[in-house]
């Protein structure tokens, strides 16, 4: 993990009344927005008595703790009420919780971690949805470096596409493309009668993107034209315990595939989920998967940390 | 010599940073580590810390081991809690069993709190006593009890609103104990209050005064209401390891009507979830020293002196002092010190 912007949150899941918990590379933050609708990012522990602050409630001056009601500015973090105070009463300036910077684009909350003034693209910034999209939340059993090595060595453990069946033909190697490693794979409509051995080129390319340092991963479902069907984004974030953080936004393209099965056409036009993202991992597949392009991202990797200071 | 060294869990020496109320293991005191209703010919088990009590009643006799009668002779290793002898000293009044924790050879039936709204026999109705659970090391849900100001948000529905028209919260101690008085006039009618004990007035006055034994948890509550009824109770936090305590609580409501004699001694089943909700998650950040120090309102005083009284007294024990000092008098008269006078 590198200082910068991570996604970690679904922008609909950022409320203006119940603040949202999120556990992620070792801080504990607690996400909420104003009336306004404006997203904030605290430290999840008030600096009072130390309880999340995820257990209280959004009032109008900022995030209130449930254990005392010491309420914070979701900007800066300062307290800006502890209750039965006289009127005469000052809280001391430096009173405050620790606070982050946050951005909101593309439907997903990002927060900045790390010394220094925000800068730099969103990790979400090369995702533009078009047309209805499926999202969705998670966190699965599974550790955030494995998870993005089965992404690129087994991504059809951890996800799938309706009517469709990953191979682990890979079609070249690892490439570096704006900060993630990219790889693709051949993939078959399930309508297919033969097996994906007798196939003479493949009619459909998974290609999955996936951030050196973590973050936020993007998979395509492409036509053997290269043309996309479905895009996917995965933000990911290393929870408590070894688990994984997941929450994804996805769309279906407006360019109607011409050789797509029926069926896959009719579910598209009844608006049904083009993909899944697993809940529950197939320990046995995971462990059964020989490591190929992960090889590689280990070695790209870049083993820094996020200084623990907060930005504001 | 004291023949039970301080635990190695205890910090080496003085610290700068926060407390770390998880490592507190105070020695020579006495325990109420079960209601006396509780016990029977059946053995039963409680745990101080990490020691092992076996309880049981022989001939009526109620007797404290570091073994169960029914396996003696299994893998026993007698400690110094008992001078070897296998039995702690045992007091049985108020209607709990009192055990020893420490020297067995420093044990004094003297240094007995007094509790003056309990019979010493014990002689109260079932429906007084009930054993609740806090999900916190037994220092934190003593913090949580001190701090009254935590009922305005956490208690509301119960306990009611912080909305009053003068709230003085005052706090006096000794080096074994810490007292707070909390003086509120005009406070808007507690709910239970209201809709069990059948007070109609829109506003109450109340006194609640909260004397603390440092080294046991034993907290003797005495909150006055008026118009209202008294409720006296006993919370004896029992340290069942770093992150749990044991409470067996006595409301002596005996002298208010029904219902509310009956359900006020269960409203600690409305207000343990609440308090765990919060003390749950809060207990795991006092395990290791922070740089980052509590901050405090004024309202924090009775807890912080708390936080401040408890210090003391564990760095004397660190340095191997477990005499009472001379301010002490655990065993004193506090009747006038809780308001039963006024």
């Amino acid at each position: 993990m590198t200082p910068g912007w991570w996604a970690m949150a679904l922008c609909e899941a950022v409320k203006d009344q119940v603040p949202l918990a999120v556990a992620f590379a070792g801080e504990e933050l607690v996400l909420f927005r104003n009336a306004a609708g404006q997203a904030f990012a605290l430290e999840d522990r008030c600096p009072h008595r130390r309880v999340p602050l995820a257990l209280g409630r959004v009032v109008e001056s900022g995030l209130q703790c449930g254990y005392h009601g010491w309420t914070f500015d979701g900007a800066s973090g300062g307290c800006t009420q502890i209750p039965n105070l006289h009127t005469d009463e000052r809280v001391p300036a430096r009173y405050a919780a620790r606070a982050f910077a946050v951005s909101e684009a593309n439907g997903f909350v990002h927060v900045w971690l790390g010394e220094g003034a925000p800068q730099g693209q969103l990790p979400s910034s090369d995702y533009q949805p078009g047309g209805r999209e499926f999202t969705g939340s998670t966190i699965v059993n599974m550790s955030h470096d494995q998870y993005l090595d089965a992404m690129l060595d087994g991504p059809e453990c951890l996800l799938g596409f309706a009517h469709v069946r990953l191979t682990d033909f890979f079609l070249g190697d690892l490439r570096s493309e704006q900060g993630r490693v990219v790889l693709e794979r051949g993939a078959v409509w399930t309508t297919q009668i033969l097996p994906s051995q007798f196939v003479v080129d493949y009619p459909l390319i998974v290609r999955t993107a996936v951030p050196f340092n973590g973050g936020t991963v993007r998979v395509d479902l492409l036509s053997e034209d290269e043309l996309p069907l479905v895009t996917l984004m995965i933000a990911t974030g290393a929870n408590r315990r070894g688990t994984t953080s997941l929450c994804w936004r996805g769309f279906v393209h407006e360019h109607v595939h011409l050789r797509a099965p029926l069926r896959w056409r009719l579910a598209r036009l009844r608006k049904q989920a083009p993909f899944q993202v697993n809940s529950r991992i197939d320990g046995t597949a995971v462990a059964a998967l020989l490591q190929t392009s992960s090889r590689e991202l280990r070695e790209l990797r870049q083993p820094t940390l996020i200084p623990v200071s907060a930005v504001v | 010599m004291h023949a039970v060294p301080s635990s190695t869990d205890t910090i080496p020496g003085k610290v700068r940073g926060d407390w770390t109320p998880i490592n507190y293991d105070l020695r020579d005191t006495w325990f109420p580590v079960s209601h006396s209703r509780d016990l029977g010919n059946r053995p039963i088990r409680r745990i101080i810390h990490a020691q092992p009590y076996y309880l049981w009643r022989d001939n009526g006799r109620a007797v404290a081991a570091e073994f169960h009668p029914h396996f003696p002779h299994k893998e026993l290793t007698l400690t110094a809690f008992t001078g070897g002898r296998g039995f702690y000293p045992l007091v049985e009044r108020y209607g709990y069993i009192w055990v020893w924790y420490g020297n067995p050879d420093a044990a004094d039936m003297q240094l007995l709190p007094h509790i003056p709204f309990l019979p010493q026999d014990g002689s109260l109705p079932g429906y007084t006593q009930r054993t609740v659970r806090f999900d916190a090391t037994s220092a934190l849900s003593v913090e949580n009890l001190i701090d009254l100001t935590h009922a305005d948000f956490l208690h509301a529905n119960t306990i009611g609103d912080g909305v009053s028209e003068s709230d003085v919260v005052e706090v006096q101690w000794t080096s074994e104990t810490v007292t707070r008085t909390r003086t509120v006039a005009q406070k808007s009618v507690a709910p239970i209050m209201r809709w069990v004990g059948g007070v109609r007035a829109r506003y109450q006055d109340f006194r609640a005064v909260l004397h603390i034994h440092l080294r046991s948890n034993v907290c003797i509550s005495y909150p006055r209401f008026r118009p209202g009824y008294d409720v006296p109770n006993l919370q004896p936090f029992l340290p069942v390891g770093k992150h749990r305590s044991r409470c067996d609580v006595t409301f002596n409501t005996t002298a208010a009507p029904a219902p509310f004699r009956y359900v006020m001694p269960r409203i600690n089943y409305i207000i343990q979830p609440q308090d765990n909700s919060v003390v749950r998650p809060q207990n795991q950040r006092y395990f290791e020293v922070d740089p980052r120090r509590d901050l405090h309102s004024r309202f924090d005083t009775p807890g912080t002196r708390y936080r401040y009284q408890m210090e003391q007294l564990a760095e004397r024990q660190r340095a191997g002092q477990f005499t009472y000092g001379g301010d002490a008098e655990p065993g004193r008269d506090i009747t006038a010190l809780l308001g039963m006078n006024d």
